[in-house]
């Protein structure tokens, strides 16, 4: 076997030498991968007087060559440990066979399907700059006899050109169609999370929350609230199988039926019924729906629902701090058709009551060590902030996840949807507190007013902020940091987010010693203000810009601040301990 | 409200509450001010963080004639914001009363 790399170039005529240096120079150009195959191909057939060539492309994870071009002709697969082609591909090396019919290694397949008949071939191996194989080049048939050691010189020559080409383009290709993909899929989550409710129905006595947060492929969760006109409101909450756009599809899917279904007045049982069976018809095989679907009638106080296979279902009970766990009352939605439905399962529920639908993305959430979250990890949580507001509560319930997993990727999508019947009089949610007081003298009051989403504001937001802190004991250091968080909260709510609809909200809370102030925006993305990087307050003035200080100062200004997202509402909630003075 | 004038000895006197809704008024007397190196702090209450990206613009356009800014009669609130933000180390802060 002759080793083509061992000729130096004075084997060569300046002509040819010219011609290779002529197509190295066009393949420096931004071709697509066809193209390039076919220049390729091309200039291997002129430069070696050639009938015919191919590039075999080497696929390393299937070990099979695919040959792309050979004009005319359908491409090719053929595993890649056969034939000629096949030893160049396990020695790297260059074969030179005058007469293929006589060498055993000829794989004559290739010629059946071709309808060709091969003479002569040299096969020169493509590895590319990191000494990888990219493909295999062939040319066969010479015009005037066979390739000799002059050909086998000007041809390897040819190859190192054409692998490191060759191998930009394919490089160029993958990142392009996963780009395509990544935007894809990411049109596909806008889709889906654009079905979310903006926010949570407003039923007199009582509370709701609701939190979708995908893995980073588009998850298959959902979940809806929709209050009807006669006061019940249901509560979706659902996950198809597997990820990626097709279970986000088919949780689509079940939200609209829903809504469908609910505008022509069908009944809770009906509902579960026909989204079921329609499931059954639309779904392949081995998907299904695993779907809670609750009605909750505020007048009685009864949770009627069907779990298909969704579950543990979370009842806390406000009486004895008690977690009930009940498991799903029938089998997930578009497995079978349903002959005949149980009848509802029924939660009543008692003054401060929760209910939790809770996905498995949460339960099965594991640390690094694969330890998982747990029943006990949400009850724990539960009982710890039942009695605040539930997108609170559902905002410690993912600080207590991140913290529990410390860094560990989240590897399920995560919804979570809350249902609490308030106490006869909430501190802090009755009604008839509510009420914006103009002044606030005592303890324990909140105020609150909603504001345009505009820089103008700032007058009557500042104005808003004068009269809830007239109050006895707030001095001008605690007036300032608060003055300054809520500036700087509500700009950028206003600059990151100029489309969102309806008012911004500012609430002013002065209890236990410390002021609890909020802003809450109800239609934005999520958008985690405070997990943003800490600003480099030593930097010279060249490299520094105002943005990122605005959040440094107000973690040295004020307690805490925590965000939390339900819906599509942010809140961003932000403590500030009164002092002595 | 917020106001902001040039005395005749070219001193800069901010007066008010210079929050990000103000922030372009400051911004445009500043662009045309003949040569803004000192700004009187003494009527100024309040200045938030878009306030202080009005000043680190001040702040640069004289470093490029090698100036410094200087901010004299800074009450404690915002020299503590000059300070949390580390304002205090570019330019020459004199607080109310030093």
């Amino acid at each position: 076997m002759n080793d083509a790399a061992g000729h130096d170039s004075g084997g060569l005529s300046l002509e040819k030498l010219r011609c290779i240096l002529e197509v190295t120079r066009d393949l420096a150009r931004p071709f697509d991968l066809s193209t390039m195959l076919y220049a390729v191909v091309d200039a291997a057939k002129e430069l070696l007087d050639a009938e015919g060539g191919t590039v075999w492309q080497y696929h390393a994870a299937s070990n099979e060559l695919e040959m792309r071009v050979a004009r005319g002709l359908d491409a090719i697969r053929i595993p890649a440990d056969r034939g000629i082609v096949g030893e160049c591909v396990r020695t790297l090396a260059p074969i030179n066979v005058p007469d293929c019919y006589a060498d055993p290694r000829f794989n004559r397949d290739v010629d059946r399907s071709t309808g060709q008949r091969t003479r002569c071939m040299l096969t020169l191996p493509l590895v590319g700059y990191d000494d990888q194989l990219v493909g295999v080049l062939q040319v066969v048939n010479r015009r005037d006899g066979i390739f000799d050691a002059d050909d086998e010189a000007v041809a390897a020559a040819l190859a190192a050109q054409c692998a490191v080409a060759l191998q930009r383009v394919q490089m160029t290709e993958r990142l392009v169609s996963s780009e395509k993909l990544r935007q894809e899929i990411s049109v596909a989550r806008e889709v889906q999370m654009g079905t979310l409710p903006k926010a949570p129905p407003i039923v007199p006595g009582y509370d709701f929350a609701g939190l979708f947060q995908p893995t980073d492929d588009t998850g298959g969760d959902t979940y809806d609230f929709v209050a009807c006109d006669d006061g019940r409101v249901f509560v979706l909450m659902g996950d198809a199988t597997g990820h990626g756009i097709g279970p986000a599809l088919s949780a689509t899917q079940v939200r609209a039926m829903l809504r469908v279904a609910l505008r022509l007045g069908a009944s809770l049982d009906d509902v579960f019924r026909h989204i079921n069976d329609q499931l059954v018809a639309d779904l392949s095989e081995d998907r299904f729906v695993t779907a809670f679907l609750g009605q909750l009638d505020p007048g009685s106080h009864e949770l009627h629902y069907h779990s298909g296979g969704q579950g543990p279902l979370l009842h806390f009970r406000a009486a004895d701090h008690s977690c009930e766990f009940h498991p799903p009352t029938t089998f997930p939605m578009g497995a079978i058709t349903l002959p005949a439905l149980k009848p509802a399962a029924i939660a009543p529920l008692a003054l401060g009551d929760v209910f939790a639908l809770v996905s498995d993305g949460v339960y099965e959430y594991e640390d690094a060590d694969g330890k998982q979250f747990g029943e006990q990890g949400v009850a724990n949580v539960l009982r710890q902030y039942h009695d605040r507001p539930m997108p609170y509560l559902l905002g410690r319930l993912m600080d207590a996840l991140s913290e529990f997993g410390r860094g560990a990727p989240q590897l399920d999508d995560v919804t979570v949807v809350l249902i609490r019947r308030l106490p006869e009089r909430d501190p802090v949610l009755g009604d008839d507190l509510f009420a914006a007081d103009l002044r606030s003298d005592v303890e324990g009051r909140r105020m609150r007013q909603s504001f345009a989403r505009s820089y103008d504001s700032l007058v009557d937001i500042f104005g808003f902020i004068q009269r809830a802190l007239a109050v006895d004991g707030i001095g001008a250091e605690a007036r300032y940091a608060i003055e300054f968080t809520v500036e700087e909260l509500f700009t950028n709510m206003v600059k990151y987010n100029p489309e969102g609809t309806g008012e911004i909200e500012l609430a002013i809370e002065h209890a236990g010693g410390e002021l609890i102030c909020q802003l809450s925006d109800p239609d934005s993305g999520y958008f985690d203000v405070t997990a943003a990087p800490d600003a480099d307050v030593n930097a010279p003035a060249e490299q520094r810009r105002p943005g990122g200080l605005g959040l440094h100062l107000i973690r040295r200004l004020v307690d805490s601040v925590a965000y939390d997202y339900s819906g599509r509402r942010s809140m961003i909630t932000f403590r500030k301990t009164l002092g002595s003075i | 409200m917020f106001e902001i004038a040039a005395t005749d000895k070219g001193v800069i006197v901010f007066s008010g509450r210079l929050d990000a809704a103000q922030c372009a008024k400051a911004e445009a007397f500043l662009a045309t001010a003949a040569d803004p190196r000192e700004f009187d702090f003494a009527a100024l209450e309040y200045v938030s963080s878009a306030g202080l990206g009005v000043l680190l613009k001040a702040h640069k356009r004289l470093m490029g004639s090698g100036g410094r800014l200087r901010l004299i009669n800074v009450n404690n609130h915002i020299f503590d914001i000059f300070r949390f933000s580390g304002f205090d180390q570019l330019f020459e802060v004199q607080r109310t009363g030093d």
